[in-house]
């Protein structure tokens, strides 16, 4: 009998994790390599007291958008922008993580590291270190890190078999258990930068779009909590 | 509801980034200013449901975990080293630097403090100073008989006394240079001062590998680019707004909870 009620506030919880997921993509639309993530709803079937099946929904998953945000020239040495998919890897006193953020400096040992001073994993593993004095730094499109003095090291772009599957753990940084398989398609642009890849139309329209929907829910609680007044006025003025 | 402060720390994500803008506007005519970017990164997840958790007895696992963002941070400021535009002024005591480096300055603390800017004067003795009069470093003193002085691409200060044909070498500028300019540390007054991110100062004259040559008579202009900054101050100012509409948003929601009865 109340099953009205309870499905509706199963909706209203779902969109107001949705509410959540939505004000983190926005809070993000000038983070570089952010991609925006999208909740995933499913079914839930249950059996009612009656015998009858009620459908309650309920968020399963979020997907990551994997679409490429927009490349923005900075000018900057070490601004690294991957064209295609395909992550950095990096490295920190917590373990081996990717990122899309391409941001990069030199840090006071001279070796290529991120905004929060991650490591950048060149070919092998190793860092990339920059040599006192060298200051003309050149990446090409395949990730071939070259100074006055030749060649330095490689920054390989690395893809998975599920990027779905790969955590966020803040920072820009994902981790993953997974090998990862250097890509042959992707090339790096050096000077430039990826945006976040967060559609601010996207987001707002489906915030105004969660608002209503959640609002309707909250009529049908208010019209189930109705009917069922009614039915008990009516019910006990036979008597 | 958790969207209500992380829609919060996206405005004041934006607001940093607008304070960061106006500080580069205010300094678009600072000799030998470095202009900054604020750079953001996304804050912690909560994990609703792990990814990979198992999701039955027969070990399937989930494909992708409900994972909630928290919202922005600022990581770093960071100082944008690019060379600025050189500027020629005709005036024998501005310096410019084109290429890496910085001039060393003595502070009167007895600190060395690094700068770009090169507008240069000379103190009642002689010596070459800053505008706040601080002794650049290696110290060099004019003769008060110089009728002109010539500083070259190296870095020599050459001076010609009155009655004499040869021009005479009084001392040699140094640069100092850095593993990673942009870890230094802005104390105002276009200097810099040394940090563990910087990594140590390491000397050297003026055109020689790896470090800029010297250019009397021009000056460092601030590397700010207007157009630029002014499509950042846009975007900051949108993106405040957008976020201030999740907190409406969010606030609809909760008020709507309140209709309920």
């Amino acid at each position: 009998m109340t099953a009205a009620a309870e499905v509706s506030l199963s909706y209203q919880l779902v969109l107001r994790n949705q509410l959540d997921i939505t004000a983190n993509n926005i809070a993000n639309t000038t983070t570089p390599g952010f991609q925006s993530s999208h909740p995933l709803f499913v079914e839930y079937l249950a059996e009612a007291s009656d015998g009858s099946t009620v459908t309650y929904v309920e968020d399963r998953g979020t997907i990551r958008n994997l679409n490429a945000g927009p490349l923005t020239n900075t000018g900057n040495t070490l601004d690294l922008g991957i064209q295609g998919s395909g992550y950095f890897t990096v490295e920190n006193d917590a373990g081996t993580f990717y990122t899309r953020n391409g941001s990069f400096r030199l840090d006071a040992s001279g070796q290529i590291v991120t905004s929060a001073g991650d490591v950048l994993l060149g070919e092998g593993n190793a860092p990339i270190v920059i040599a006192p004095g060298e200051h003309d730094i050149r990446v090409s499109g395949d990730g071939t890190v070259s100074t006055e003095n030749g060649d330095i090291g490689k920054i390989p772009v690395v893809t998975f078999a599920d990027e779905q599957a790969m955590e966020l753990v803040g920072n820009s940084l994902l981790k993953t258990e997974q090998d990862p398989i250097t890509s042959t398609t992707a090339e790096i642009s050096q000077g430039m930068i990826e945006g976040s890849n967060v559609l601010a139309v996207t987001e707002i329209t489906r915030m105004i779009e969660l608002l209503r929907s959640y609002q309707a829910a909250n009529q049908m609680i208010t019209t189930e909590e109705e009917r069922q007044q009614q039915a008990i006025e009516l019910l006990t003025r036979t008597v | 509801m958790r969207s209500l402060s992380i829609a919060a720390t996206g405005m004041l994500a934006q607001q940093l980034n607008v304070e960061v803008i106006s500080n580069n506007i205010a300094n678009m005519n600072t000799t030998g200013f470095k202009r900054q970017r604020a750079e953001f990164q996304d804050l912690l997840y909560q994990s609703h449901e792990r990814v990979g958790a198992t999701s039955s007895d027969s070990g399937t696992i989930v494909p992708s975990g409900v994972q909630i963002g928290l919202g922005v941070k600022t990581a770093a400021v960071y100082t944008i080293s690019e060379q600025g535009n050189l500027q020629s002024t005709d005036n024998q005591m501005d310096l410019a630097i084109n290429g890496n480096g910085y001039f060393q300055i003595l502070m009167p603390s007895g600190e060395t403090a690094y700068s770009r800017a090169g507008s240069f004067q000379l103190s009642p003795t002689g010596e070459i100073v800053t505008t706040d009069g601080y002794t650049v470093q290696p110290a060099i003193t004019i003769p008060t008989n110089a009728v002109n002085i010539t500083i070259n691409n190296s870095g020599e200060v050459l001076v010609k006394v009155a009655g004499s044909i040869a021009e005479q070498n009084v001392g040699q500028l140094q640069l100092a240079n850095f593993a990673n300019p942009a870890g230094l540390d802005p104390r105002g007054d276009n200097l810099f001062l040394e940090t563990s991110a910087s990594g140590a100062a390491t000397t050297g004259t003026p055109a020689a590998t790896g470090y800029g040559s010297i250019l009397q008579g021009f000056l460092e202009t601030s590397n700010v680019n207007t157009v630029t900054e002014i499509t950042n101050l846009i975007s900051a100012q949108r993106a405040y707004e957008m976020n201030s509409k999740v907190i409406q948003t969010s606030d609809e929601m909760l008020s709507t909870i309140n209709r309920l009865r």
